[in-house]
């Protein structure tokens, strides 16, 4: 009557097919731009995951961002190896009583402001860290930083043996703290890096343009885009149409895609970090036999070899079987066992007592298990699904919980999960001391699932004052079964980590701690 | 007679039978499925089409086909409460302004202009996103969104009943206001209202399914057509049948809802009528 109806059929099918076509063809939607999306000539875009909010880095791991994009530069760095070299500090040595480490800071370095970079500076960037980060003080306590000429003197009230290595996590980048640092976080901090940033927005993109007081020589490029796609397909999209030129973070199932594409080198390398799920136990699985079964049900093989297709080596202990401590040795209590899983549970008196498939706990309360996963990693959806499948089958109910990672930071600090997927670089001081500690040290900030041993921290604290490699690695084993045997942490597997990148860029290198993405080192092809 | 009316009105007989046999799917997955679509076997992970699969399988080795087959369940049961809900809010809050005017219509009509000043989808991702990703926020979300459509057109047909004298009338003689809006307003209105519901049973499936595609609505494992299609995009290269599959069921179960729709409004429509 009042609407004619003519209109109205069109209307309703033109607003179907439009919709149709937004649903079907959404995921294109991000990475639909024009294939030239260089509009700099001399430029060069990389496609990147990010998870900052802020270029700040003493903020939660932004400073890894900072590092990644060529911004920010440590004392001390790691090679293509994983070892150690000079960066901003030209060598260092440890005196006697085992206290004192001495870096002597390379001359001539100045900040992209062109301020010079003092030792007296680096002693500011490195207090400013301590006195913002909570992270810090878990790699080192300094009793004193102290400067003598050219020399910056750390003293610590026990010995560390991890010092050095310490210093080459990104949270200990340097910078210029002469200048209104409040602008860091948008505007991104003043480093030593080969590039500094020119704009930041936190889910768009990070332009970065040369720094002119490079203290390492030329700059082989003016600016660089780094653009955040998020989405894996996406970004595999993007690498085709050739929108950007570097592409981190693809997986196994992109290989495919580009192998008969000249144009596109492929890297790998069997990478040090691991993937894991936290379990609460502050909650349901402060049980340890309910832990036990959880992890007995995961098939981690099978997601591992079937699922993502090789691209990960299958899980059981904190550190990776790449790292030489001792992965084969160790005793698996918990391996891939259903049955046992049942039995367990059915032991400890977990039973359906409402016939939905699911068991209740021994009290008879419904049995729900959080497991909050984050969206910018695909594969962690495909184990957390695979894992939500094979609990199912023994009888644990799961509800994922898909955030992003900045949410799933906060729902950490809060202690908001029942489980909570987690992938980190093992390594990030050259050794796993520091990794171990952060996660399961008793009183470490990143430890919010009430994870306590007693013989876990005391064999973390003799660990920082050990120097003795041998020693060391004995200690590592023995955390790590204790860890295992405590059913703490569900280990899924050990990643394969795949870089991407067109014949356009040259120097596009793969570092084992994942640190250093845009370096001095790449450029335009000839 | 009443063959009579299937044969005069083609168009709705074939619809209505094709939706009858939607819904019959729906009812009677658990027959037609040829297996759980929950039933993850690993081994068989992206299984191609053919053999054991009929349409193939899934990264977890679920089976394709028995997972659109109960996607049927999802979409018709989400489509059709959130019709529901919103008819029936959209066509209360339409007749409360349009009857009283005043004060309650103008609170009622700016909050739909306010509503309808933002893009629908974009407003129900952020609705879905602040009270969490599930099917019943899914369907609170786009209610917010939809409802203004059904208080706006039964606003303006009130208004128009109203000025009838069949209305003063009643008024004239006491009738208590809930009876006239009961027994003189709502039926000479219910049947466009009717018609715009049977109408939009289709594009609110792809409203949901598009939330569920962008991951607001269904969640993991709910066998969902959106959900399936935005699981089935990493392996698009690798494995389309994962998309093409839960995309075919889509555009078939829309495009019938869409013509029943607009046969029930041939039918209905004092307008059309040879």
């Amino acid at each position: 009557m009042l609407i004619n109806p003519w209109m109205k059929k069109y209307l309703g099918l033109a607003l179907a097919c439009a919709l149709g076509t937004a649903s079907l063809t959404g995921c294109g939607g991000n990475g639909s731009g024009t294939p030239s999306g260089n509009g700099n000539a001399g430029g060069v875009t990389i496609g990147v995951t990010s998870f900052a909010d802020t270029l700040e880095p003493t903020e939660q791991y932004f400073s890894w961002v900072v590092s990644r994009y060529g911004i920010g530069e440590t004392l001390v760095r790691f090679d293509e190896t994983g070892e150690l070299t000079p960066c901003l500090a030209e060598n260092w040595s440890i005196s006697d009583d085992q206290l004192t480490w001495t870096f002597q800071i390379r001359e001539g370095v100045k900040f992209s402001n062109g301020d010079d970079m003092t030792p007296e500076m680096v002693k500011a960037s490195l207090e400013r860290t301590f006195e913002k980060s909570d992270r810090a003080a878990t790699f080192f306590d300094p009793a004193s930083i102290t400067v003598d000429g050219q020399n910056l003197m750390i003293t610590t009230k026990e010995p560390v043996a991890i010092l050095p290595g310490s210093l080459a996590d990104p949270l200990f980048l340097i910078v210029d703290t002469n200048v209104d640092d409040s602008t860091f976080a948008m505007q991104g901090p003043i480093c030593t890096g080969p590039y500094a940033v020119e704009s930041f927005s936190p889910t768009d993109a990070c332009v970065v343009v040369r720094n002119e007081h490079y203290w390492g020589g030329d700059v082989p490029l003016d600016r660089v885009t780094l653009k955040c796609v998020d989405d894996q397909a996406t970004r595999s999209m993007a690498l085709q149409t050739g929108e950007i030129d570097i592409a981190y973070n693809l997986k196994t199932e992109n290989v495919a895609e580009f192998e008969n594409d000249s144009n596109i080198t492929i890297q790998q390398m069997q990478s040090l970090r691991s993937t894991y799920a936290f379990m609460n136990q502050k909650g349901a699985l402060s049980d340890l036999t309910l832990r036990q079964a959880v992890i007995r049900g995961l098939d981690r093989e099978t997601y591992c070899n079937k699922l993502l297709e090789g691209g990960a080596t299958a899980g059981k202990a904190p550190v990776p079987p790449t790292l030489d401590f001792g992965f084969d040795t160790l005793k698996d209590e918990n391996a891939y066992d259903p049955e046992g899983a049942k039995k367990l549970l059915a032991d400890a008196g977990y039973k359906d007592t409402d016939g939905d498939g699911f068991v209740e706990t021994p009290t008879g309360e419904k049995l729900n298990l959080e497991f909050v996963i984050y969206t910018s990693r695909e594969e962690l959806n495909v184990y957390a699904q695979a894992a939500q499948a094979n609990l199912k089958d023994i009888g644990i109910q799961v509800t994922l919980n898909t955030v992003s990672y900045e949410t799933l930071l906060d729902m950490r600090d809060a202690g908001q999960f029942d489980m909570l997927i987690w992938n980190v670089l093992v390594a990030n001081t050259g050794d796993p001391e520091k990794y171990l500690r952060e996660n399961w040290y008793s009183t470490s900030s990143s430890n919010q699932m009430g994870y306590s041993n007693a013989e876990v921290d005391a064999m973390l604290d003799q660990l920082l004052t050990t120097f003795d490699e041998a020693a060391r690695k004995d200690l590592i084993i023995r955390i790590q079964q204790e860890i295992m045997d405590d059913a703490a942490t569900i280990f899924f597997g050990y990643e394969t980590t795949y870089l991407f990148s067109n014949n356009r860029v040259t120097g596009v290198t793969m570092y084992p701690m994942d640190y250093y993405w845009l370096t001095q080192d790449i450029a335009l092809a000839a | 007679m009443r063959l009579n009316f299937f044969r005069t009105h083609k168009q709705f007989t074939i619809f209505a039978l094709l939706a009858l046999l939607v819904i019959g799917v729906a009812i009677f997955a658990p027959l037609l499925a040829p297996m759980n679509p929950l039933e993850a076997s690993m081994d068989d992970s992206l299984q191609p089409p053919g053999g054991k699969y009929l349409c193939g399988a899934d990264k977890f080795g679920r089976d394709v086909l028995s997972r659109v087959i109960y996607g049927t369940r999802t979409s018709l049961v989400m489509a059709l409460c959130l019709v529901a809900v919103i008819f029936v809010i959209g066509t209360v809050l339409g007749i409360l302004a349009g009857y009283f005017g005043g004060i309650v219509d103008g609170v009622i009509m700016r909050l739909a202009d306010m509503m309808i000043s933002f893009p629908g989808l974009v407003l129900a991702i952020a609705i879905a996103g602040l009270l969490g990703p599930n099917m019943v926020n899914a369907i609170i979300a786009i209610s917010a969104v939809s409802w203004t459509k059904y208080a706006r057109l039964a606003r303006s047909m009130v208004l128009k009943i109203k000025g009838c004298l069949y209305i003063e009338a009643a008024v004239t003689i006491g009738t208590r206001t809930f009876d006239i809006l009961r027994r003189y307003i709502l039926p000479n209105m219910i049947t466009t209202m009717i018609v715009t519901a049977a109408t939009d049973i289709g594009t609110m499936m792809l409203e949901i399914a598009g939330l569920s595609f962008l991951g607001f609505g269904a969640q993991a494992p709910t066998p969902e057509w959106g959900l399936m299609l935005n699981e089935g995009r990493t392996y698009l290269a690798k494995a389309p049948w994962l998309m093409i599959y839960p995309g075919l069921a889509i555009v078939i179960v829309v495009v019938i809802f869409n013509m029943l729709g607009d046969s029930i409004r041939d039918i209905l429509d004092p307008k059309q009528e040879p």
